[in-house]
């Protein structure tokens, strides 16, 4: 990890806007590669703090389609292997639960 | 990389990347050490984001007022970064008699410091959250409260002190503070060695160890707490809520989330694997809490639980305070799970203390050496 | 809370496998499943499985997974379905979701065998309703009875791009292109060859360029990329599609590992955790199996299961350590043999260009879809002899040796290395049974006899379509590119229980057509 570790900016290049930055990474969250790529910039160089930066893979798929999308954007933009990025932690519940049903434990719940 | 800045901030979250921002606007060199790979890692990740006033201590009621009043409202132009502040009020809601007791002696304490905070009927409740249910008799009322989006707070100090200049270093784990000649000088990593004017120790529950490093104490434990967020929902209140039970606290975000936090009782006991990892009963227990005050959510999809440690300081109030026996070094720890409301005035604070300046606002209340035996 | 000695996440083939093992050692065993069927993707597969017996080969893999599910039966093991393991937490408790109740489980061991997903791509585009993968494709098809499309473009050269072109032609479905960004086919070549000689084209080193339409897929525009994967002006090519499936690789849902606290890695397979041999992870009773632990084929998902059931029995003392690896050492002699040859997990990314044998691999395959009529004569099984005798147009290296198996006359030799080609035996007769062209999981076996009538020569050719040629139909014999060659008449349909639903069709062809005659499709009723 520790290329990602050093977040001196003077490390990436000018950011450029590309033809299909409008392009939708993460369709539950609606995140676009260019703002993706616009977060690298902005310092985050991990997909945990993409993620909490934008919202991509908070959704309801719970980043299941667009993870390996925003690992290859940000490992280009940070000119790294999609490799040396840490995919972000997993978190229960692996599928959305309501609320009713989370709640309700039942008898033999402990 | 030099390895020499003005001032050292131990510590990636909130507390340490406001400072940083309020240090490289003051034209400082700072560089910010964080342990893991992320910013913001720590409760500044993970907390239910709360910018609340009322219920708080008395000492750190100041606190919070000043941020409400001076740097809250202007945060998101001042970061261009859209931090999701709300100044909606906060709702404490009470459902018993015994309740509407615990309510009135903390909404007593807040009035009296000068803090708009009052008692309302469940009607009234109502009227400012028509979701709740019939069950809430009453509530205390601060209509300055809100919140905020932490990770969104966090990150937009981080990426606007790194604009002004401010470096950072993640993944380093600060193993010791070295005094050199008297003054705190050396910050010692697994790998580097930085020198520095003064450090500032913002790592959480980690700042005791590393404080003990320089032979200070600072008397906190480590609690594991849990938060849960659902799917987004149409628009439908934005305050904040609590309870005189402690059930759950939260909000719904700009995105249409819901943002609760909450406990199942067995946090001081909670097994971990050394992450701050979630129990397999905590997130069932809030979700039966907040469906008590607000059954309509009942159908709302939780997409994801998480955890975090707090550093909770034996009386449950930071220490903010320059050390005697170790000039140089100011410790900014033990914040105890209500650090973020707070963070952007601690930042001013902290800047205006490594710069030497008088602090906008009186923190002896804050010191080190304040704890004593009860007898 | 209830506890088990193993808990199972994922009844799909290493799931099953695991529970199998397991409640044969005495271990009482839960698994749970998401879905409303058990069987994970075997049921998905309504291909003939490669690999030798033990193996399972030329097997269907819904066949397998109904033997499976008998066998978990029989052994008493417990099959939740519609059960979603939400978490699983520390001291290997489980929460489930039963009938909208979150029930809490303990298991001693645990082996999640959670299976994996399907990678996406981005195009212009891509969001559109008709942008499927290919695997939602295959559970449309064949878990639903829904054809997915009328015309599609299949993105995607490797296995499963490959297999759910040949379903989806199987359903009826017009499959217009083949694409790959990639310069070569990246599945096995017979897997190729059956879809190249129905028709469809392929389009190596392309990828799509955008998804037309406004509601919905209505056309697809691809382009050549060079070979640093950059568009190549002015070669675009527009089709008329409904459908675009996906087939660009799986990944491991290894969220329940990472939860529990493995310690995980990025490998080219995933990102997995870190297993020991028997699929055990940083956490002792733990284990992983099956393409959450890598991606590989349900053949090597099922064995990682059975070994991963054993060592969770090891691991609760209903087995010695002894006993575990005497059980072991014949399934991992079989785990490795499926990785061996051309398409074994080393060899990923590596340019190969000879067999283990030292032919040139066919350059037509990787780039067309089919062997070069002046490739084909190179490789062992391709022989011309008098009378009737078995064409094997096998020309990679892969794991599987069924054809050896089934011959009654022993006419055709692999010997033990299991990924070697097939050859022929000179000295044996050929009785022309047919067994091996369907037992051939690549359908790349054929019979051929050169003196059938003077002038004709008969083709016996696999068929897996409906509806099936009857004797006498007429109609014309396509070439393996998928092109029509000549006029072609059927003599003769056989359909036998042990073909397991491959029919062989005999076509009677003129001679000079009999080496490059290799389909057939019946003559429209209208054009007569």
């Amino acid at each position: 990890m520790s290329n990602v570790n050093n977040r001196f900016k003077k490390d990436l290049d000018k950011f450029i806007t590309e033809f299909d930055d409008d392009l939708i990474i993460c369709r539950c969250e609606e995140v676009t590669k260019g703002e993706i790529r616009r977060a690298v910039h902005d310092g985050m160089y991990t997909l945990t703090e993409i993620r909490r930066y934008l919202r991509s893979g908070m959704g309801l798929c719970q980043g299941q389609t667009c993870q390996i999308l925003v690992k290859g954007i940000v490992a280009k933009e940070l000119g790294i292997s999609p490799m040396d990025l840490e995919p972000v932690i997993s978190r229960s519940p692996t599928r959305p639960i309501e609320m009713k049903v989370l709640g309700n434990e039942g008898k033999e719940a402990l | 990389m030099s390895h020499y800045a003005d001032v050292i901030v131990i510590g990636g979250g909130i507390i340490g990347n406001s400072t940083a921002y309020y240090l490289a606007k003051k034209g400082c060199s700072v560089l910010v050490l964080e342990k893991s790979d992320h910013m913001g890692n720590g409760g500044s990740g993970r907390n239910g984001g709360g910018v609340r006033q009322s219920g708080r201590d008395k000492r750190e009621l100041p606190l919070a007022m000043y941020g409400v009043k001076n740097l809250w409202p202007a945060l998101s132009d001042e970061l261009e970064t859209d931090v999701e502040y709300y100044q909606e009020g906060n709702l404490r809601l009470g459902k018993t008699d015994e309740h509407i007791k615990i309510l009135e002696c903390l909404t007593n304490d807040a009035a009296s410091l000068g803090l708009d905070v009052r008692m309302i009927e469940g009607i009234q409740a109502k009227e400012i959250c028509p979701y709740l249910s019939e069950e809430v008799i009453g509530a205390s009322w601060c209509p300055t409260d809100g919140h905020a989006n932490p990770m969104l707070a966090t990150l937009g100090y981080y990426r606007k002190a790194r604009q002004l200049g401010a470096r950072f270093v993640t993944g380093e784990e600060v193993i010791e503070i070295k005094k050199i000649k008297g003054k705190a000088r050396q910050v010692v990593t697994s790998e580097n060695c930085y020198e520095t004017e003064t450090i500032i120790l913002a790592a959480g529950y980690d700042s005791r160890k590393i404080a003990a490093t320089v032979g200070i104490n600072v008397p906190m434990l480590q609690s594991l707490l849990e938060v849960l967020v659902t799917e987004a929902q149409p628009p439908m209140f934005y305050q904040m809520l609590g309870t005189a039970a402690a059930d759950f606290y939260g909000h719904q975000s700009t995105h249409g989330s819901f943002v609760f936090g909450g406990s199942s009782g067995f946090e001081g006991v909670n097994k971990n694997n050394g992450t701050p990892v979630t129990n397999s009963i905590t997130a069932s227990c809030i979700c039966r809490g907040i469906m008590k005050y607000l059954p309509c959510l009942g159908d709302a999809k939780i997409v994801r639980t998480w955890a975090g440690w707090i550093d909770d300081c034996v009386d449950h109030v930071p220490v903010i305070s320059r050390v005697e026996e170790v000039p140089g070094l100011i410790l900014a720890c033990g914040f105890s799970g209500h650090g973020f409301g707070i963070s952007p005035t601690v930042g001013t604070l902290l800047s205006q203390m490594a710069v030497g300046e008088e602090t906008v606002l009186d923190i002896t209340d804050f010191r080190y050496d304040r704890f004593k035996a009860k007898i | 809370m209830t506890r088990y000695d193993l808990i199972i996440v994922g009844a799909g083939p290493a799931g099953l496998s695991a529970a199998i093992e397991a409640a044969k050692q005495g271990l009482k065993v839960i698994v749970f499943d998401e879905n409303a069927k058990p069987g994970g993707q075997l049921f998905k597969q309504i291909h003939k499985f490669f690999g030798s017996k033990e193996h399972k080969a030329k097997i269907r893999g819904f066949k397998i997974g109904e033997e499976l599910l008998k066998e978990a039966n029989d052994f008493g093991v417990e099959v939740v379905l519609n059960a979603i393991v939400i978490g699983l937490y520390l001291d290997k408790e489980v929460t489930v979701n039963i009938n909208d109740e979150i029930r809490h489980y303990k298991g001693d061991a645990v082996i999640v065998a959670t299976g994996a997903s399907e990678n996406m791509v981005t195009f212009d585009g891509w969001t559109l309703p008709g942008v499927i993968g290919a695997g939602a494709a295959q559970t449309m098809m064949n878990l639903h009875s829904v054809r997915p499309g009328n015309k599609v473009l299949m993105l995607g050269s490797g296995n499963v791009g490959l297999v759910v072109s040949f379903q989806l032609l199987q359903a009826g479905c017009e499959v217009v292109a083949l694409v790959d960004a990639a310069p070569k086919v990246g599945g096995y070549g017979v897997h190729a060859a059956k879809v190249a000689r129905c028709g469809v084209s392929f389009y190596l080193s392309h990828t799509i360029i955008k998804a037309e339409g406004e509601e919905c897929v209505k056309g697809v525009t691809i382009g050549e990329v060079d070979s640093r994967w950059r568009l190549v002006p002015g070669t675009e090519k527009h089709f008329e599609v409904d459908t675009i499936c996906l087939a660009v690789g799986l990944s491991p849902m290894s969220q329940l590992l990472k939860m529990a606290g493995c310690e995980m890695k990025n490998t080219p397979a995933g990102y997995v955790p870190k297993c020991d041999e028997t699929g055990e992870t940083n956490i002792p009773g733990l284990f992983a199996a099956g393409d959450v632990s890598g991606i590989e084929e349900a053949s090597s998902a099922m064995i990682e299961g059975r070994i991963a059931g054993l060592a969770a029995a090891e691991n609760l003392g209903f087995l010695d350590k002894e006993e575990l690896s005497e059980k072991i050492y014949e399934l991992k002699k079989a785990l490795l043999s499926l990785r061996e040859g051309m398409f074994a997990p080393g060899n990923r990314g590596k340019a190969i260009e000879k067999t283990e044998e030292g032919i040139d691999l066919s350059i037509n395959l990787l780039k067309k879809g089919y062997v070069g009529e002046t490739e084909i004569e190179r490789f062992p099984g391709v022989t011309r002899k008098k009378g009737v005798h078995p064409v094997i147009e096998c020309t990679q290296n892969i794991p599987c040796n069924p054809c050896q198996d089934v011959c009654p006359k022993k006419c055709i030799k692999i010997g033990d290395k299991i990924t070697s080609l097939p050859t022929l035996d000179e000295t044996k007769e050929c009785s022309g049974c047919g067994m091996c062209v369907a037992a051939c999981s690549g359908q790349a076996i054929f019979l051929m006899n050169e003196e059938f009538e003077p002038g004709f020569a008969a083709i016996t050719l696999p068929y897996e379509f409906l509806p099936l040629p009857s004797k006498g139909d007429k109609g014309m014999a396509l070439d393996r590119s998928g092109k029509e060659i000549c006029e072609a008449e059927i003599i003769d349909v056989k359909t036998k229980q042990v073909f397991d639903h491959t029919h062989l069709l005999t076509m009677k062809v003129p001679v000079n057509m009999a080496g490059k005659s290799r389909f057939f499709v019946v003559r429209r009723q209208e054009n007569e």
